[in-house]
């Protein structure tokens, strides 16, 4: 082997390396990238937009062995009551479902993205790229709407690392409905890179839940293009991980298209969840609401970053962003940055931050009416989440999501 | 068995001796009006009553049916059938109203080992309850107090109180910025639960909640202490002199 392209190499990176040059088969574009990521190496505490969230540190400690799983030991996922067409990604093995597939939607294994400029001084996206062996694709072709959605598990169950990537073509005037489940008691770290590109009014409507085991470091990218009279609905539930970061960036690319990019954050013992975004506008009119809500407890840590990009061809954009935080112990983190980057003269933009313990009077107001305490404050938790919850169009989804936040807070509040 | 007894009840807030030994008896079926000027003390005596963690009991008893009330959480309190209506009821986002009225109720009616109020029997309930203090569906479909007026308020916890048949009512100036009508539904709300098992203490500023719920006693509040007692006319005089002179008093 070469010379070490990392300066300083931890375990983890000597092994990617390693298995990097081990490879039968790169891309020119993929050596590139795995020469910028080497040049960048795993962001820390001192890089601007990972100060909360240091993967250096957090994938320099020794890793647990996961455990593998017996064939058939996945479990049934919750959202197979909504009749999926059900795609999982198991330690990094893509597997696809047989039988018919839903009119109007067509996917394969290809190979994976060569290059994304945007991206190029993101080193966990370069790396992504650099490792990535194989990609699903997925396409729903123009004027179809999905009648059933598509459900992609992300299960990992051992240790080391894994990376995938999967891309969505939403065509001119076709509805999708795709659910992101991250998933198994894996150590390890999981790398995933969705692209997605809604085309002229489409519409795809996004549900990611992060519900992996506490060992596990999980990085996920969102990239979505956003075409004309467009719309990208995304609500994302986590209750974090060793550490699990969920960054989306969306790129509003054309006139009158529209994004609500919800989160919510339920972290306890040393879990750390950050949910990080982007959004950029550079065509006129396009409108985004914006809202997280974190809940943390012990020494969780709920870590939000969000950022409304407008430039100049952004004109009449319409852009809230909200983040709520709500600490339920001395020792739980949140850490938020909302953040304006504007330069046009005629839009609406706005963003605000709170954060503070569960409302006294509140507690008190629930407890004088017979609610003991614990009732009382997972009452008031729950009705904290549930603004984000609640924003979820699909009933049989949204029941889902919220039977799944009842379940932390009967176990973990 | 005298039904609430308070004796030399002394409490704290923030290091602030607030109420400096309140003796007050009130017996079952009675109603016993509080009147005073602002700061003497009424809603800390009424926040102690229903069990308030930041309100310090230096010294005193209470006793509710022979038990010491002060030993009791303020759920366990709720159980025994103490309800307070506040003063400043919160509006809680994110809470349904329905679903938590009826929690409450059964975690009421659970604690005393009572069967839970079925969906269909409670929303029969409600309905009912809601139409005498006048709120209309959609306000029961709303998060909790969220958006309501002041007004509308007072009438969620008349509603509360309708429901839960509570055996003791601490009515923290329920007739703040109600109208002539909203204050003849308290007036209804009161008269219908008033019976020999129940008791109540209304706090107030005015004599007007008098004209619909006739007091066996007034008494006034100042300075951390009762001054004075005596039966409705209390009141009345009061409206005409003022506070003046028991401010001086304390």
């Amino acid at each position: 082997m070469s010379k070490s392209l990392l300066i300083n190499p931890s375990a983890l990176e000597a092994g990617l390396e390693a298995a990097f040059a081990a490879r039968s088969k790169t891309s020119e574009p993929q050596a590139a990238a795995f020469q910028r990521f080497s040049k960048l190496g795993f962001p820390n505490r001192r890089v601007e937009g990972w100060k909360w969230s240091d993967f250096n540190a957090a994938l320099r400690k020794p890793q647990e062995k996961g455990k593998k799983p017996a064939a058939g030991e996945i479990p049934l996922s919750p959202f197979a009551a909504l009749h999926p067409v059900e795609i999982r990604i198991v330690d990094g093995q893509y597997q696809l479902p047989e039988g018919a597939r839903p009119e109007g939607l067509r996917f394969r294994l290809i190979d994976p993205s060569g290059t994304i400029p945007e991206f190029e001084r993101h080193p966990m996206a370069m790396l992504n790229v650099a490792m990535t062996g194989k990609a699903l694709g997925m396409q729903v072709v123009e004027g179809a709407v999905l009648n059933r959605p598509i459900l992609i598990r992300h299960i990992n169950t051992g240790a080391g690392f894994t990376f995938a990537q999967t891309l969505l073509r939403v065509s001119k005037n076709a509805w999708a409905q795709l659910i992101e489940t991250y998933e198994g008691g894996g150590a390890g770290f999981y790398s995933h890179l969705f692209h997605t590109v809604v085309r002229d009014g489409g519409r795809l409507d996004r549900l990611v839940l992060q519900d992996t085991g506490g060992d596990a470091v999980v990085h996920g990218i969102c990239a979505a293009k956003i075409d004309c009279a467009s719309r990208f609905d995304q609500t994302a539930l986590s209750t974090g991980a060793r550490l699990a970061r969920h960054e989306t960036h969306a790129h509003f690319w054309c006139e009158q298209s529209s994004a609500r990019l919800n989160s919510a954050a339920l972290v306890s013992g040393g879990r750390h969840s950050d949910f990080t975004s982007d959004v950029i506008f550079k065509a006129e009119a396009c409108e985004t609401r914006q809202l997280h809500k974190g809940v943390a407890k012990d020494r969780g840590r709920n870590v939000f970053q969000g950022k409304f990009h407008v430039e100049r061809g952004g004109q009449k954009t319409d852009a809230r962003m909200a983040a709520n935080a709500l600490l339920l112990s001395d020792d739980a983190e949140a850490n938020h940055k909302p953040e304006l980057e504007i330069y046009a003269d005629d839009v609406e933009c706005a963003h605000g931050s709170t954060s503070g313990a569960l409302d006294e009077d509140a507690l008190f107001y629930l407890r004088q009416r017979g609610l003991d305490e614990a009732s009382a404050r997972t009452l008031l938790v729950e009705a904290f989440v549930g603004e984000v919850i609640d924003g979820i169009g699909d009933e049989a989804a949204r029941y889902i999501f919220r039977a799944r936040v009842n379940d932390w807070l009967r176990n973990e509040a | 068995m005298s039904f609430l007894e308070i004796k030399n009840l002394h409490v704290t807030v923030d290091d602030r001796e607030i109420l400096r030994g309140i003796d007050l008896t009130i017996g079952q079926g009675e109603i016993h009006a509080i009147m005073g000027p602002n700061g003497s003390g009424k809603s800390t005596l009424s926040y102690t009553l229903a069990g308030r963690d930041s309100y310090e009991v230096t010294d005193g008893a209470v006793t509710f049916d022979g038990e010491d009330l002060l030993a009791l959480d303020p759920d366990a309190r709720a159980a025994k059938g103490v309800f307070l209506s506040f003063q400043h009821p919160m509006e809680i986002p994110g809470v349904a109203t329905m679903n938590f009225i009826r929690t409450a109720l059964n975690a009421q009616r659970k604690a005393r080992g009572e069967e839970e109020v079925s969906a269909a029997d409670f929303l029969k309930l409600i309905r009912e309850k809601a139409k005498l203090v006048g709120l209309d569906d959609a306000k029961l479909k709303r998060p909790f107090n969220v958006g309501f007026s002041g007004g509308e308020k007072k009438r969620m916890e008349m509603l509360q109180m309708a429901i839960f048949e509570p055996r003791f009512c601490i009515m923290d100036e329920t007739d703040s910025g109600l109208d002539i009508d909203a204050l003849k539904m308290v007036g209804e709300v009161v008269n219908a639960l008033r019976d020999s098992s129940r008791g109540f203490l209304v706090i107030t500023h005015y004599q007007r909640l008098l004209e619909y719920i006739k007091p066996d006693a007034v008494h006034v509040l100042a300075g951390g202490r009762i001054v004075k007692s005596g039966g409705p006319e209390l009141a009345r005089e009061l409206e005409k002199s003022g506070y003046e002179q028991f401010i001086e008093a304390a």
